[in-house]
């Protein structure tokens, strides 16, 4: 009886500082928005109660619809590419980290350091890079002889999206590659040299042994991209403007709540009963995503 | 050690696969500290020169550039701010989602699952998004316009990412040290500090870097809630120099360069304890 | 556990306390003389040297009162305002959007209306006030800081080494950018990136093959849509401009067509007259003009697009109306307008300013014929406005993966769904 009394306390002391904090700012002004989304609005004044309206408006009336299945449909590319190529690139270079590659020391510091910018200075850097003309991407390209391959990388319709991707897989590789990294050494040693004198090839050993066993990294490093992918703003804000140019093709859900529900820069006019509402649709989409992944992943999470 | 990647160790296919991994990690590196030198060669040249000539070295060093940021009142109160912001609020994330990871990670009860979707669902709301109600709850209690409700929000926004990095690596602690720990007489407080933290040191270091860069640069909280120019963080006293039409660009490379500084500097102190604690773990 | 729990919620009330107690503590201190404080906001953060000297000289006049002005980040100005007003903690003179944004603020009634106070409202012009006047009360909330027109601006040492001279006609503009192109310029410095950049495009060239006023009255009456030929075919004409657009002009920002102007390796700008200052900053020696949008013939009335910047206004709420309408009367003046005419190079819409740059004086010259910049002063009013619709739209046209029927029927259907007249 007194060890069940005392443990519950010990749990409650652990959990409780961190429970507070964030019901109270984050999960209070949650309830609060899918309050405010159930509401017409009279430009930043609530007008009456709607219900669900403002979310049929967004599945079914131009210009929502269209805006907002074209922002999803770029959502889910940036999950995709992300998931394959930053998170593959991160798994290899966290192995080769955890292999003792040559200059691994110095690699593991360097690959880091792009996380350390703002996202702003990424924006700008990278923008003056891809610029169509003066841009360094371009001019090597040119110089390289390969000229017809120098585009207007952030202008082209089809190609924006892939550009910023690809920055934003510049920056965050490094966070991948040192989880994994870090999910690789706390794997026991004997482990591993068990098996290399066992005579486990190589394939086999990554396959079979060291991959079940970082499980719990793969968990965390899936869904925080699936999370980062769902929440994109920043990235896209500072490179492509808040309208998701050109045309729409970059626009995600994230840029699209923000337009909605605060207006465009002095073009749109805030119309915060349905931004809630796409708010809304977001978190529903992000937790049940999440809440099934991490469900799904935990069951193959391997103890040893 | 065993299974080191060598040149030695390996056949002519290895061998060919070491040099084609190291051209891409020498690539991506390379791809890494290009933009760094160029923001900072950038810092000193005029606005019309980092367009005209992007990539040479600055005509003119225009150290100026440099005074006039610091000048434009008081850089020097703003560096203090995001210092006093940031590191309180990683000080307190710190303790706080260890804590909560440990009382999640460490205990079988029924509720864990939903403690631990309660954090997660931290992660998932863009706070953006909730702005309107997060400003009226804080003027509400009294706090606009004061470093400690960035601090709060700034905690309460990292506590979710921390918590599940931290639970994740905590879970994967062995049981048998905490048995151990327990037949020893120490207590649950004891068994946090002295046995689970140590070890879970690589990804404290992790998450201090991965919350403290957000923290540090961003603006849009500052923007909102802080309204004395002696309480301005380092974003915030930077984003003067972004006119509605006109954008001054060489004051914008310098002050980048120098907000960047210290997040470079606690990268270099946390990748020492980040070594230090991968080689801790692989003798376990 | 309930202990536990109560310990913690007081230790961080009194926290909060402490905290909270310590800034206001040290404002009390500052406020211990018995100034009024007003707070000025804006977005206008390049301006504020300018701004602050300007208060200075309303100071000087009203030693009781004390003007703050803040400048906020121009993409963030909306929300801030909108956050702050409605948490109670807004700013007592506000510098305002113009038109359909003015709504934002107006229509709930954040807003102090002007008319009875600041009587040097009457001596602006009407098309001027518009701009601050709600739609939804008819009400002037603001007052008028200044009107912009939109404006081709060419390198007047390229015309002369290449010898060529203001075109009146769209041939005659075409030749010339085939000159500038061929002496290996870039004939025009616009880009696509920016969508806004390519609704200020249209706003320039488009409304001489419209039909100007004529086209906008029936449009905001209802009489006619977008969907009409005479506006269609106006968004043609731009498509005819790419190919002296700079390579892969998609991809080309705002920044970089000003650089390109500045840099003089454009020779022509396609903007607005709020340029010209910052032209004549980065790059002293550029010799620079402007002349207005081609028209189709010769001896066609020659159109300029413009509409009203912005103007200043009052918060409902303030605590401090008298000494707000005084501030907001000062800036109704010959002599604010006047001040900030000539530090700007901005064109004050206050009566009885001269304007001595030779630059606002061909910008006046311009605006003798001059007509609504059409989705700006009509079509803001309510979501989805006419100016986001077509600046993405005009996007996809210039890309080529839409054609201008396309265009115009989307930008008709959106705003059809909320503009009244449209809806008959």
């Amino acid at each position: 009886m007194k060890n069940q009394v005392n443990k519950t306390f010990w749990i409650l002391f652990f959990i409780l500082p961190g429970l507070l904090i964030v019901t109270i700012f984050i999960i209070a002004p949650l309830f609060m928005s899918m309050f405010n989304s159930m509401y017409s609005w009279v430009s930043i004044d609530r007008d009456r109660w709607v219900g669900f309206e403002n979310f049929v408006k967004i599945f079914t009336k131009y210009p929502y619809q269209d805006r907002f299945f074209n922002a999803i449909g770029n959502n889910v590319q940036w999950f995709m590419t992300t998931m394959f190529v930053q998170n593959t690139i991160g798994l290899l270079f966290g192995y080769l980290l955890f292999k003792r590659i040559y200059g691994s020391e110095i690699f593991q510091r360097v690959f880091f350091i792009p996380v350390l910018f703002s996202v702003v200075a990424v924006g700008f850097l990278w923008g003056l890079y891809l610029n169509p003309n003066m841009g360094v991407v371009n001019r090597l390209l040119n110089d390289m002889g390969l000229g017809q391959w120098a585009m207007a990388w952030l202008g082209d319709e089809k190609l924006a999206t892939p550009s910023i991707i690809a920055v934003n897989i510049w920056r965050w590789v490094g966070f991948p590659t040192l989880v994994f990294y870090a999910g690789f050494n706390s794997v026991p040693m004997e482990t591993v040299e068990a098996a290399y004198i066992d005579g486990v090839g190589e394939w086999r050993l990554f396959w079979k042994i060291m991959f079940p066993l970082i499980m719990p990294a793969v968990t965390i490093i899936t869904v925080l991209t699936l999370i980062g992918s769902l929440n994109v703003f920043e990235q896209v804000y500072t490179m492509a403007g808040l309208d998701g140019g050109p045309f729409y093709s970059t626009d995600t859900l994230g840029t699209l709540f923000y337009r909605t529900a605060f207006g465009g820069i002095d073009t749109g006019l805030p119309e915060i009963g349905i931004g809630s509402a796409i708010g809304v649709v977001i978190y529903v989409l992000t937790f049940g995503i999440s809440a099934f992944s991490i469900v799904a992943l935990r069951k193959r999470e391997v103890e040893l | 050690m065993i299974g080191d990647l060598r040149f030695r160790n390996s056949g002519i296919i290895g061998k060919a696969l070491i040099v084609i991994f190291l051209i891409l990690m020498i690539g991506y590196s390379i791809l890494v500290l290009f933009p760094l030198f160029n923001m900072i060669i950038s810092s000193f040249k005029t606005t019309r020169e980092i367009f005209k000539a992007p990539y040479a070295l600055p005509e003119i060093w225009k150290f100026s550039n440099y005074m006039e940021v610091w000048n434009k009142g008081g850089f020097g109160g703003y560096f203090f701010n995001s210092i006093i912001i940031t590191s309180l609020s990683i000080a307190v994330v710190l303790l706080f989602g260890s804590m909560a990871a440990f009382g999640i990670a460490r205990y079988r009860y029924r509720l864990s699952n939903l403690v631990y979707l309660i954090f997660l669902a931290g992660i998932m709301l863009p706070l953006k998004a909730a702005i309107i109600p997060l400003f009226l709850l804080i003027r509400g209690i009294g706090l606009m316009n004061t470093r400690l409700a960035l601090m709060l929000i700034f905690t309460a926004m990292s506590m979710p990412a921390t918590v599940f990095i931290l639970a994740g690596f905590m879970r994967t602690i062995p049981g048998s040290l905490e048995d151990a720990a327990r037949i020893d007489g120490s207590n649950d407080l004891g068994i946090y500090w002295r046995i689970i933290m140590p070890l879970t040191t690589p990804s404290i270091a992790l998450v201090t870097i991965y919350n403290a860069v957000p923290i540090w640069n961003d603006f849009f909280f500052p923007l909102v809630f802080i309204q004395s120019d002696k309480l301005k963080p380092l974003p915030l006293g930077m984003s003067v120099f972004f006119g509605q039409y006109q954008i001054s660009w060489h004051l914008l490379f310098a002050s980048l360069s120098v907000a960047i500084l210290p997040m470079l500097i606690l990268y270099l102190f946390m990748s020492k304890y980040f070594i230090r604690g991968m080689t801790a773990g692989a003798i376990k | 556990m309930k202990k536990n729990l109560v310990i913690c919620l007081l230790v961080l009330m009194a926290g909060s306390m402490v905290f909270a107690g310590g800034s206001s503590e040290s404002d009390a201190k500052e406020e211990s003389s018995s100034k009024v404080e007003l707070n000025f906001w804006s977005w206008r953060t390049e301006d504020v040297d300018i701004y602050n000297e300007l208060i200075d000289i309303f100071e000087a006049k009203n030693p009781g009162i004390e003007v703050n002005f803040t400048a906020y980040k121009n993409t963030e100005y909306n929300t801030i305002l909108s956050a702050a007003i409605k948490g109670g903690s807004g700013p007592d003179i506000i510098h305002l959007r113009t038109y359909g944004s003015l709504e934002t603020l107006a229509k709930p009634g954040y807003l102090m209306p002007l008319e009875d106070k600041v009587p040097e409202l009457s001596g602006f012009g009407e098309t001027v006030l518009l701009g601050a006047t709600s739609a939804s009360d008819g009400e002037i909330y603001g007052v008028p800081f200044a009107s912009q027109t939109l404006v081709i601006y060419y390198n007047k040492a390229i015309y002369a080494e290449l010898g060529l001279e203001v075109p009146e006609t769209w041939d005659e503009f075409l030749d010339n950018l085939d000159a500038v192109k061929a002496a290996g310029y870039t004939g025009l410095a616009n880009g696509g990136k920016d969508g806004w950049t390519l609704e200020i495009l249209q706003g320039v060239i488009c409304p001489n093959f419209y039909g100007a006023n004529d086209f906008f009255n029936e449009v905001v009456a209802g009489d006619t849509d977008f969907t009409d030929d005479r506006y269609r075919g106006s968004l043609e004409k731009l498509l005819e401009l790419r190919p002296y657009m700079p390579d892969n002009f998609m991809g080309i920002a705002y920044t970089d067509m000003q650089m390109l102007f500045i840099n003089e390796m454009a020779a022509h700008f396609i903007g607005g007259s709020w340029e010209a200052g910052y032209f004549g900053k980065e790059n002293t020696a550029l010799d620079f003009d402007v002349f207005a949008g081609p028209v189709a013939k010769k001896g066609d009335t020659r159109y300029v697009s413009s509409f009203a910047d912005s103007s200043f206004g009052m918060s409902a709420d303030t605590q401090n109306s008298k000494e707000a309408t005084a501030f907001l009367r000062f800036m109704a003046s010959t002599e604010a307008g006047q001040f900030l005419t000539d530090k700007l190079t901005m064109k004050s819409d206050a009566p009885g300013v001269v304007f001595s740059d030779p630059f606002l004086g061909r910008v006046g010259d311009l605006n003798e014929n001059n007509t609504p910049y059409i989705m700006l002063v009509g079509f803001r009013y309510d979501k989805p406005t006419g100016s986001e619709l077509l600046q993405s739209l005009l996007q996809g046209m210039m890309a080529d993966s839409i054609n201008s029927t396309e265009v115009v029927s989307q930008v008709q259907e959106g705003v059809s769904s909320w503009y009244k007249p449209f809806q008959d």
